[in-house]
């Protein structure tokens, strides 16, 4: 029988996806928001944009990132609260905590409320994987007052999809083997990891369907879409053997993001808060004696496009001055357009432990070990009072004082 | 893998047994073809327990299933809603004597949703593909479900929906365990379940009245009386039939149930570590020495 290869295991992995992540905890919070559309958005701000909206403020035509002006013409009637990553955080770890029974394979999103669990070979101690998902369904609704989607797949392509198909709330099972058919109707919009430029492009060739693009041959994605062929061959097909990153068990990235509180396109507050970023990044990486050997600055436009951009480092960078210089090359490289911007990520990774070793010629490392003691110092006085309190030339002191 | 054909059946039938109903009592035999099956088929579980060949993948495995049953409860449709397009690919690639039953949503029955109504329409789309395969619509109530003014008004109006569809309840809850239940059953030819399933005095008792003459159907949960409490799945389904107790389940039961129905479905649930199948091929062989038709 042809479908029978030995030795070979088909994977279960399950993904919880809970819509509107924020207004859901808000609402877990507060259970008398749950009578009226609610938009989470920075208040005060003249020109904040929307963090995240319910249902029914989605359905009259509010988008996450839309400004928050806008979003209040459309749905005039919602309740407004500022964001609370804090909270948010909380409660993806106590979801985080209802799901290690099931599996250690799990990939957390980042403080949106998603997760992939792989439950492949788990049957024995806790029954069909179909199972697993309608329990921690209806464990988490009762305990956590939140009502996930549920679905199930070979793969976290093929689950992600059937997410996108039955939110807000539902489950949906896609069996084994069925992947292709499952997708091949599908919008190719739904398709997770496409960049702007990859879903022109299938616009423009009128590719609107996984199966249309399923057609088509691994040499003629090649000369479209270049070494992307390769990803849009086999998730197109549903093929997809991308192992889950469990948190802390991948190559670890830092990351450090600055929302504007009103977009801006100024070069010396742009490079402030950038500064800012690094030295928060500095304070990290110091804090744990490691070094980052690659530093990738990533900005969003106001119109939602994206850029990114990378700076390396050999030897590895720790020091607030090191990394605001890495910062400053990759920001030179990435911020090209005139487009305000609405945040910048500044993401370390690459990292590896502070080497040890002493210079083999101490007078020649002087600069350097003035550099590192000065550092020192700053970051005590900023462990006893706050980090603001003492910043570096041009910088300002974030918070006044 | 078992596999058992007994006299009188379609060659390409397996597990379908006719049972002689006087067998036992000596009265003169109507034929009652029983097919046999288990709830589910596509357990990975079943690799392990030597069911399916080392390496079978999902869609091999209902072709294999039919080689050794002529029906299966499809139970995924008690986790989400029936879906045509996928039941549709299902049929098509299944051996043509296989059945199917199907249980009903749960979001009708365990966690009902106030638009219940919406969803047995989407129910009735999503099972039509099965067609003339379809022998029930497994509608499976949660034990708290009990016998109430306003459950029995619940009850009346779902079986009302379903009405044109072969349909079958199991109850959990003792308390519908009255004639006037079964009256109403019989009245509107739906097939009362007939359960096995650990002793407890909360459960519906294991009875064998059949309250439609087309069709009878009876479910093997296991006897595990701790894992039953235990809440865990794989615990609550572990269980492995003797030949004796199905032998005396076939002579307490099969008399009546045979009389009574012009055909019918036994079903094994004990999932865990392969039993299903393998309790499901002894009662096949079971039924035959029964009827006398294996000698």
């Amino acid at each position: 029988m042809s479908a029978l290869f030995p030795g070979t295991r088909e994977r279960a992995v399950l993904h919880f996806n809970v819509a509107d992540f924020a207004v859901a905890v808000e609402r877990v919070a507060d259970s008398s928001l749950r009578r009226r559309p609610l938009l989470v958005a920075p208040l005060g701000a003249a020109r904040a944009v929307v963090y995240d909206m319910s249902e029914e403020a989605y359905g009259e035509g509010v988008r996450k990132g839309m400004p928050l002006r806008r979003a209040t013409r459309l749905c005039p009637g919602a309740a407004l609260l500022p964001p609370r990553p804090e909270l948010y955080a909380r409660a993806m770890r106590s979801f985080f905590r209802e799901l290690q029974g099931y599996s250690p394979l799990i990939e957390a999103g980042r403080v949106d409320g998603h997760f992939f669990v792989d439950v492949t070979g788990t049957h024995r101690l806790h029954g069909p994987a179909v199972d697993i998902g309608w329990r921690v369904r209806r464990r988490t609704r009762a305990a956590l007052g939140i009502d996930p989607i549920w679905t199930l797949g070979s793969g976290k392509v093929v689950a992600k999809v059937a997410s996108r198909l039955v939110k807000p709330v539902g489950e949906y099972i896609v069996a084994p083997g069925e992947e292709e058919a499952f997708l091949a109707p599908l919008p190719v919009a739904l398709l997770p990891g496409l960049a702007t430029r990859e879903r022109q492009l299938l616009e423009a060739y009128s590719l609107t369907t996984v199966g249309a693009l399923a057609r088509l041959s691994r040499q003629q994605l090649l000369v479209a879409f270049g070494p992307r062929c390769h990803y849009l061959h086999a998730v197109s097909r549903g093929i997809d053997d991308e192992p889950l990153r469990p948190a802390g068990k991948g190559p670890e990235t830092l990351s450090f993001q600055h929302l504007f509180a009103d977009d801006s396109n100024d070069r010396d507050e742009v490079r402030t808060r950038l500064f800012a970023l690094a030295d928060e990044a500095g304070a990290a990486l110091r804090g744990r004696k490691l070094v980052c050997r690659r530093l990738t600055l990533r900005l969003g436009y106001a119109d939602g496009s994206e850029a990114s951009r990378q700076a390396l480092c050999r030897t590895g960078a720790a020091g607030d001055l090191h990394l605001r210089q890495l910062a400053v090359e990759a920001l030179e490289r990435a911020w090209t357009r005139r487009t305000r911007l609405r945040a910048c990520t500044l993401l370390c990774d690459r990292l590896q432990p502070r080497s040890p070793q002493l210079p083999l010629f101490p007078e020649c490392a002087e600069g350097p070990r003035r550099a590192q003691r000065l550092q020192g110092a700053i970051d005590t006085l900023r462990q006893r009072y706050r980090q603001g309190l003492v910043g570096i030339g041009r910088q300002g002191l974030a918070g006044g004082g | 893998m078992p596999s058992s054909t007994a006299s009188g059946c379609e060659p390409a039938a397996p597990a379908r047994v006719e049972v002689r109903s006087g067998a036992a009592g000596g009265r003169p035999a109507a034929l009652c073809p029983v097919m046999v099956g288990t709830c589910g088929y596509s357990y990975s579980e079943w690799i392990d327990g030597g069911f399916y060949p080392p390496g079978t993948k999902s869609a091999a495995m209902l072709g294999l299933y039919g080689r050794a049953f002529s029906v299966v409860e499809l139970n995924y449709t008690w986790y989400q809603m029936a879906r045509a397009e996928s039941l549709a690919r299902m049929v098509a690639a299944a051996p043509s004597h296989l059945r199917f039953a199907a249980k009903l949503t749960r979001t009708m029955t365990h966690e009902r949703d106030e638009r219940w109504q919406q969803q047995l329409a989407l129910y009735r789309q999503g099972i039509a593909p099965l067609g003339e395969r379809l022998v029930a619509v497994l509608v499976q109530l949660p034990p708290e479900f009990e016998r109430s003014v306003a459950n029995r008004t619940y009850l009346a109006a779902l079986l009302d929906g379903l009405e044109g569809l072969p349909t079958a309840v199991e109850f959990r809850h003792r308390s519908w365990a009255v004639d006037p239940v079964f009256a109403e059953l019989s009245r509107r030819r739906v097939t009362l379940v007939t359960v096995d399933a650990p002793a407890l005095p909360s459960l519906f008792p294991p009875l064998d009245v059949v309250t439609n003459p087309d069709l009878f159907y009876a479910r093997f949960h296991g006897r595990n009386l701790e894992g039953w409490r235990s809440g865990n799945m794989q615990k609550k389904f572990n269980y492995d039939y003797s030949a004796e107790e199905l032998d005396a389940w076939c002579a307490a039961h099969m008399p009546a149930l045979s009389r009574g129905a012009a055909s019918g479905i036994i079903v094994f649930n004990n999932h865990v570590r392969a039993q299903a199948p393998r309790n499901g091929a002894q009662m096949a062989l079971c039924l035959a020495r029964y009827s006398g038709a294996g000698r």
